[in-house]
């Protein structure tokens, strides 16, 4: 058994968030007892995500997944934030009906951070947030509408990058076409399409992101492989590096 | 983050070798040096499904359109990451 304290962060108790969550759960209470999971959502769990999510009832996603998980295990301290995450510059208006938190108010040093939200602007709020801290591991992972999906982990340690803010490969990170639910109104929020997504993809990107926490925390192995795509369809997955230190890599 | 440029007049156009080209799940090391960026995508973009707007990096560095590959280059067409969950 391993015995050091950890704080994990999941943010974003979704189609991969639920599963995630109860992976993370069972790796906590069985290697690192005493450490905390927190679970960060604003939204509620409705019929209409029964699905691809994995709630036994309704209510708030964050608070009704850390009850369920507090239920189940006893090493383990499962603390539900029911706020949406926002960034340092959102001026906008925060009322009991919507409740948000500011991403730097939220992580701190040494946290490993599950950004599994549905939307690009809400991670990079998170990727932001990450990279003003010394020691860091921020994962996150998205799927489409099929069987395609993706996984990344951003690493920082003692105050360096030691895999790039997604931001340097992907220019949706720099510019996201999409908005953070937790800065649009209630109506805005009830209008978002949340697609024709498939559980086993969503499955698929929780399994991968908790193999890369096992290989890299656990494991203690570096994060080579920082970032991964996936097609359950074609069945393959392609590792890439994205550490900082690489120069271009020859064939 | 910088943009390499390097015209087919200044390389050598028709030199052998391989480099190794990638979009998302694809990886292939391919007979396309002395192609341009653009020509490597239009080879490759039906088959594997590259957009037309996507970027090529190589390395860190985005690729001018122009830039004609050379041996033992790695050129990664950008793949937008999964965005739901």
């Amino acid at each position: 058994m391993v015995s050091e304290n950890k704080r994990f962060v999941i943010v974003g108790a979704g189609g991969v968030g639920t599963w995630l969550a109860e992976g993370v759960a069972r790796l906590l209470e069985w290697k690192y007892p005493g450490s905390a999971l927190i679970i960060v959502d604003g939204d509620n769990y409705e019929e209409k995500n029964k699905e691809r999510q994995h709630f036994t009832k309704m209510g708030n996603k964050a608070s009704v997944k850390a009850l369920e998980l507090t239920q189940q295990f006893s090493k383990t301290i499962f603390i539900p934030v029911p706020k949406w995450i926002v960034g340092d510059n959102f001026n906008g208006v925060t009322d009991d009906d919507s409740p948000k938190m500011k991403a730097s108010d939220l992580l701190i040093e040494n946290d490993i951070v599950l950004a599994v939200v549905d939307n690009f602007a809400a991670r990079k709020i998170l990727f932001d947030a990450a990279s003003n801290l010394d020691n860091i591991d921020v994962f996150t992972g998205g799927n489409d509408d099929a069987l395609f999906g993706s996984i990344y982990h951003y690493q920082r340690r003692n105050g360096v990058a030691i895999t790039e803010h997604p931001v340097a490969f992907h220019p949706e990170y720099e510019n996201p076409p999409d908005k953070n639910p937790g800065e649009l109104s209630c109506q805005e929020r009830a209008e978002i399409d949340g697609g024709t997504q498939l559980l086993a993809t969503n499955m698929a990107v929780a399994a991968m992101i908790l193999g890369r926490i096992n290989h890299t925390i656990v494991d203690k192995q570096n994060p080579e492989v920082s970032e991964i795509y996936f097609d359950l369809g074609l069945g393959k997955a392609e590792p890439y590096d994205r550490r900082t230190s690489l120069s271009e890599v020859s064939v | 983050m910088s943009n390499i440029n390097e015209s087919a007049t200044s390389s050598a156009k028709a030199s052998n070798g391989i480099a190794n080209i990638r979009f998302g799940v694809y990886n292939q090391p391919s007979q396309i040096v002395g192609k341009s960026v653009k020509e490597t995508r239009e080879q490759f973009g039906r088959l594997w499904g590259i957009p037309n707007d996507a970027v090529a990096y190589k390395g860190k560095d985005k690729l001018d359109e122009n830039y004609v590959i050379q041996p033992n280059d790695n050129v990664e067409f950008h793949r937008r990451a999964g965005e739901k969950g």
